[in-house]
């Protein structure tokens, strides 16, 4: 609460220092509790929950409160028959409060889960896919043959279908249950970082493209200069292409990442139980798929939102004029 | 006699069958202005590309300081650091503030540290009169400022020989005379340059030479008063005609 007033109390001195950055907006806050309520949930229940020895999982805010208002005012709306329609609609959002409430702690490790396979593949993924793009741009015939190859094959096959071959038909899995770590305390099972190499496959070929399209675009007169004060061709790209094309690149980036962060959610079908697979195993056990799967739709919604107003916040940051659309 | 900084002996360029130069010989000492003059197409970029090798030779002979530039055991970036390039579209580094362009080829080539690179670099931003811009982008630039952005670019590698290449074609009128006065400057001070450029104005005044291309092959030869006011060849002749009727009617 302190925090909500300050921001909002009319300070002059305060407003001026920090400018633009604590002007309150609805989607700022929502998405600010969102990340508070992650993070502490992770807290409690793999930091706090070990050195004190409490239960994992147990609920923020307790279900009782909301299910005893939703009885009272349920057996209050009785009487007035089709009249009271509004008071039972209030009655069956605080009955979904309730099952929220209880549900919630499961599906903020799924949203943990979702986090970390979508940060580490798109992070691999890039790694991957720079190399690649400036193979297709500047490599010699073979080499952009290769890549080309290699895009084109994965693009060109169905995700889970990648993901099954990873899983089903390597020895994978094997070898990643044999690393030590693996599955032990908050690091995840095998089958999720099976998920991250397949994801991390998948994206590299589409960041790559992106990328590709975005280093031709750059002017070739940019890499003669560079060449011109004694680079090489391998530095002119670097220090001068590859800054240029990934500024070019972000827009179209930045829907990778959303992409990802939904494709994600085939990792359940090879049992990690990231936020799909962990929504869809208590659905399967309750049948409450309706109040499950609006939470969830929630719940992804505030991570794409998120990950749109991060890569707003670094297209801004890094804009230069003159280097692709510049917004005013 | 000493040796020429740069010597260019028989050079023989083409592009597919279609020869662009044919046989091109020429000598610059220290602190030399040559000024290459031509109609368009008749090679001059394309000499110039050479000596930096931004375009590989077919035959000849292309010597900086006594030392082969066209060997296939050259090292190219060795020999570019020793020549410096300003280009017709001044293709300065978009994502880079004016100081950075300036700054980029001394850390990265010479190995620089940052700071000294820094001081060096806005000395070479002062030389052309742009200190003041030095943390501007090149989009924040007008014509005039980034051609001199990229003629301090150039300076900054502490070149032996400076090529232009055309340095004021894309600019509009208004803004040749302070790009014309930066190399004006430097001609003073001395530096070596090979300038292809059909300012009239530069070349009366600042060149020690002026070579007249035509077809790939060097017609004429010799200080701007005589080849200006005394050409000895027919096709010089009618070329300076047809750039004065343009110079007056522009």
């Amino acid at each position: 609460m302190s925090t909500a007033e300050s921001t909002t109390s009319p300070n002059p001195g305060l407003r001026d220092r920090v400018g633009t950055v604590f002007t309150v907006r609805p989607l700022t806050v929502g998405l600010a509790l969102f990340w508070v309520w992650v993070l502490a949930r992770w807290t409690t229940d793999f930091v706090l929950a070990g050195v004190f020895g409490l239960d994992r999982g147990t609920p923020f805010v307790p279900a009782a409160p909301f299910l005893t208002t939703a009885d009272s005012v349920a057996s209050f709306a009785a009487p007035f028959g089709a009249a009271g329609a509004p008071l039972l609609w209030l009655a069956d959002t605080l009955q979904f409060a309730a099952d929220a409430t209880a549900y919630l702690p499961a599906l903020a490790h799924g949203v943990w889960t979702t986090v970390l396979l979508t940060v580490f593949s798109v992070c691999l993924g890039f790694m991957l896919a720079l190399p690649l793009s400036v193979v297709r741009v500047y490599g010699g015939r073979w080499a952009r043959w290769l890549a080309l190859s290699y895009t084109e094959l994965i693009r060109g096959t169905p995700l889970l279908a990648q993901l099954f071959v990873l899983y089903f038909a390597t020895s994978l899995t094997q070898v990643l249950r044999g690393v030590p770590g693996v599955g032990v305390g908050f690091v995840p099972a095998q089958a999720f970082w099976v998920a991250v190499i397949s994801f991390t496959l998948n994206s590299a070929a589409y960041q790559s493209e992106y990328l590709r399209a975005s280093l031709e675009s750059v002017d070739g007169g940019q890499l003669t200069a560079a060449r011109a004060i004694g680079l090489s061709k391998l530095e002119g790209i670097r220090y001068v292409v590859v800054p240029q094309g990934l500024r070019l690149a972000l827009p179209s980036w930045t829907n990778e990442l959303v992409y990802l962060i939904k494709y994600s959610s085939l990792a359940s079908f090879i049992t990690v139980q990231e936020l799909y697979g962990r929504t869809s195993t208590i659905a399967n056990e309750t049948y409450q798929y309706t109040e499950l799967f609006v939470l969830v739709a929630i719940l992804y919604l505030a991570l794409v939102v998120s990950a749109s107003a991060l890569m707003d916040r670094v297209e801004s940051h890094t804009a230069t004029a003159g280097v692709g659309h510049t917004r005013q | 006699m000493t040796q020429p900084l740069l010597s260019i002996d028989d050079l023989h360029k083409s592009y597919g069958s279609e020869e662009v130069l044919e046989g091109v010989g020429l000598e610059m000492d220290k602190g030399d202005v040559t000024v290459l003059i031509g109609p368009s197409g008749s090679g001059k970029s394309t000499l110039l590309r050479c000596v930096n090798r931004l375009t590989e030779i077919n035959s000849g002979r292309i010597a900086l300081d006594g030392q082969d530039v066209t060997g296939a055991d050259t090292d190219v970036n060795e020999l570019r650091k020793q020549v410096g390039m300003v280009f017709q579209d001044f293709n300065l580094f978009a994502h880079l503030t004016a100081l950075e362009n300036v700054t980029l080829g001394p850390k990265k080539v010479l190995g620089m540290d940052g700071a000294d690179a820094e001081e060096a670099g806005r000395t070479h931003l002062e030389q052309v009169g742009l200190l003041e811009q030095a943390d501007s982008y090149p989009a924040e630039l007008s014509g005039g400022q980034k051609q001199r952005v990229g003629i301090a670019r150039a300076l900054a590698m502490d070149p032996e020989l400076l090529l232009f290449d055309e340095p004021t074609s894309a600019l509009d009128p208004e803004l040749v005379g302070e790009v014309v006065e930066v190399m004006r400057d430097l001609a003073a001070e001395g530096i070596t340059m090979l300038v292809v450029s059909h300012e009239m104005d530069f070349a009366r005044s600042a060149a020690s030479d002026i070579v007249f291309l035509d077809d790939g092959e060097i017609v004429e030869h010799g200080p701007p008063e005589q080849l200006f006011q005394n050409p000895t060849a027919d096709r010089t002749e009618q070329f300076l005609s047809r750039l004065h009727a343009h110079e007056e009617t522009a």
